[in-house]
């Protein structure tokens, strides 16, 4: 329904041209018929109504395109004018007209139940209206097969009835009765909702909706009246009071829409200025935008979120990450954006989604303001974050140390226990049996041996010798010489870095091609560290089975800490079935 | 005939030296064992005069396997042993019921007579 949701000029003026023809047609029939008092008064005040639905349904239509009311109005204009077909001395014009003659009070009877956005949304809405439809216009056909005309107390003037069946008022009655059975709870309902809708709406929008309910509601209540009166034949001073005053109400309709249009606009710009001023002449401190901000939107409920780079995401003013699929449930969002960077959410009332406009221009209007309350809960976030990831680093560095106890306790230790027991053994030995004492000998040499390779090991896991006396390039040579699956140096630099930089560097390496010798079951692993734009590119790809979670497993997390220390980030893209890309980007300027 | 002994220790290699020692120090090394559970049952199985325990086994620690041992009655002599000092695991020795501790390093027949004695 895109040309309904953006209308274009020729279909606002073409609409509005037909408008004018199809209230000009009906005024030969308002003014030549015997039926309708008043004259050309009536006929004046009925193209007036019809004008004016018309009119302020073309400018409703074009100032809020995404809500249907404007049709709506627009199509009450037109279904007034419509009715007056009945008036037509023709009887087949006639009774089309009398079929039809309803068809504007449930037009306007859906545009009241559906107040501001024009839609039917809830199963109330819908049962109403289709309770309105049933009423006004299908019971109206069997109604009129038992209708004879003229009839003496409904029109004394009326045409002959091309449609009438038999001719039985008492079965016309009751279709009548039935119309009024139904129509008059319908009305009943309508009014309960527009109540509730009036007490949960906000000052602001009550602006807006009052004006149109009171006359709409006063126009629905009067028509009820009317079909109660003709159902139980009170005809005579009653309807014919109540007439004028349906006609009076229903020409305030369109009137106090466009009041409530213009209220809207003004307390839009009033909004919108006052919170220009108040942000100009006060230094907004914590929490208190948030308030200017609601108090111009007239939405307690309102909310912000601030965007946080780092997480593509949003952050309260503390910095705690927002559940957005949690928060926005029922929410109306509107994204602040400056220079095309985006700074932050309004989460709103969902009422608000019918002035967009309006949260548009006061998240415009405070844009520079969320920008300063932006980098504070950047900050904090930020600060959040080095706070959990300091935890990580000494907790990291305390398993680590446990790591290694363990480790010394399990091979060194024990290796150089065994020899000692050797030894001492094979002292005893010495004498007596020269040849056992040998044996024992040999064998504390080869626990010795065994001790001193743990040793090693254990003294390059904490720090590699190679890499602080020869640099990265070596240092990475010699983790891929040990790595049981071919590697692949592509890239290395060979300049020297401060130690930091390197042993986050090549611990990162050291720890992906364990990962891939563990658990990636790849054929072979490629490494790239290069120097580009101030920062040190750290990248080891395999072509194993991919499926890494770079969460879980401390290995990984606990170097995106280290990098994280450096200011730099790292990423790990492992699609399952496409190998593993761990890759790192560290500032290295000096 | 020299006291019986089993060996509870999950290094095999500490195991053969630890039964090399003591046989040629005069104790028959009646078996060994490789956890805390399997160190209990064969120390019901074989009735050994004295239990050598490391304090650190994979399963519950040498505390926990000398309590159960003394559960039911007397039981078997227990010796704790470790590559760690006995300071290092500070009152706990005191406070069970074994007869005393010795080193790994420092094992020998007659650190472990002066200990039964």
């Amino acid at each position: 329904m895109a040309l309904l949701d953006d209308p274009p000029p020729w279909l606002l003026w073409g609409t509005g041209l037909a408008g004018l023809a199809a209230g000009l047609a009906t005024v030969p029939l308002l003014l030549n018929n015997d039926r309708v008092d008043g004259g050309s008064a009536f006929a004046a005040l009925a193209l007036l109504i019809c004008w004016s639905f018309i009119g302020a349904g073309l400018v409703a239509w074009r100032q809020r395109p995404a809500s249907r009311i404007g049709l709506l109005m627009v199509a009450v204009g037109f279904a007034w004018a419509a009715s007056a077909i009945s008036l037509s001395d023709q009887p087949l014009l006639f009774i089309i007209g009398a079929t039809i003659a309803n068809v504007w009070t449930v037009l306007l009877f859906q545009l009241l139940l559906t107040f501001p956005d024009g839609r039917l949304t809830t199963r109330n809405e819908k049962l109403l209206a289709a309770a309105a439809w049933v009423s006004g216009l299908l019971l109206q056909i069997p109604a009129l097969l038992f209708q004879a005309f003229p009839d003496p107390d409904l029109c004394l003037n009326c045409p002959e009835n091309p449609l009438l069946l038999v001719d039985s008022e008492t079965v016309a009655d009751i279709f009548l009765l039935l119309q009024a059975l139904i129509v008059v709870p319908a009305v009943v309902g309508l009014l309960v909702l527009l109540v509730r809708r009036w007490q949960g709406a906000s000052d602001a929008q009550r602006g807006t909706f009052v004006p149109v309910l009171w006359a709409g509601g006063a126009v629905m209540a009067l028509l009820a009246l009317q079909l109660i009166g003709l159902a139980f034949n009170l005809n005579g001073p009653i309807t014919g009071a109540i007439v004028p005053l349906i006609l009076i109400a229903f020409l305030l309709v369109p009137f106090a829409f466009l009041a409530g249009l213009l209220r809207t606009h003004l307390s839009r710009e009033a909004a919108v200025s006052r919170l220009l001023t108040r942000l100009r002449e006060l230094p907004v401190e914590g929490g208190e935008l948030k308030g200017l901000l609601a108090e111009a939107l007239g939405d307690p409920s309102l909310r912000l979120g601030y965007w946080f780079p780092p997480v593509s995401g949003y952050v309260d003013q503390n910095g705690r990450a927002l559940d957005l699929d949690q928060e926005e449930r029922g929410r109306f969002l509107s994204v602040v954006e400056s220079k095309e960077r985006r700074i932050a959410v309004l989460l709103c009332d969902p009422a608000l989604a019918g002035q967009t406009q309006l949260v548009d221009a006061v998240g415009a209007a405070a844009a520079l303001a969320l920008e300063n309350e932006r980098l504070e809960a950047e900050l904090r976030a930020r600060v959040a974050d080095l706070q959990a990831s300091r935890i990580r680093i000494v907790e990291g560095a305390d398993a680590e140390r446990r790591r290694l106890e363990r480790d010394l306790h399990d091979g060194a230790q024990q290796q150089l226990v065994a020899s000692a027991l050797s030894l001492r053994l094979a002292r005893d030995k010495l004498k007596s049996d020269p040849q056992g004492a040998d044996e024992l000998l040999a064998q504390a040499a080869a626990d010795l041996d065994l001790a001193t390779g743990e040793l090693r090991e254990l003294a390059r896991g904490i720090h590699p010798a190679v890499l602080s006396e020869r640099g990265l390039g070596a240092g990475l040579q010699a983790l891929a010489d040990r790595t049981p699956l071919p590697v692949e140096i592509s890239e290395f630099p060979d300049e020297r870095f401060p130690s930091g930089i390197e042993a986050a560097a090549y611990f990162l390496v050291a720890e992906a091609l364990t990962n891939v010798a563990r658990y990636a079951n790849a054929g072979k692993a490629t490494v790239a560290v290069a120097r580009k734009n101030g920062h040190l590119e750290v990248e080891v790809v395999d072509d194993g089975i991919g499926g890494a979670d770079p969460a879980g497993g401390s290995g990984l997390s606990g170097l995106a800490d280290r990098v994280a220390a450096l200011d730099g980030r790292l990423e790990v893209d492992s699609p399952p079935g496409r190998g593993t890309t761990v890759k790192a980007v560290i500032p290295c300027e000096l | 005939m020299g006291r019986t002994v089993l060996i509870v220790d999950d290094h095999a290699g500490f195991r053969t030296s630890a039964r090399r020692l003591l046989e040629a120090e005069g104790f028959e090394v009646v078996g060994e064992a490789a956890d805390g559970h399997s160190g209990i049952e064969s120390a019901r199985l074989l009735l050994p005069d004295l239990v050598l325990l490391d304090v650190q086994l994979p399963d519950i620690d040498g505390f926990e396997v000398c309590e159960r041992l003394k559960q039911k009655g007397p039981g078997p002599d227990v010796i704790l042993t470790s590559t760690r000092s006995g300071s290092d695991f500070g009152p706990l020795i005191a406070e069970s019921e074994a007869l005393g501790f010795v080193p790994k390093a420092g094992l020998s027949g007659r650190a472990l007579e002066g200990l039964l004695a």
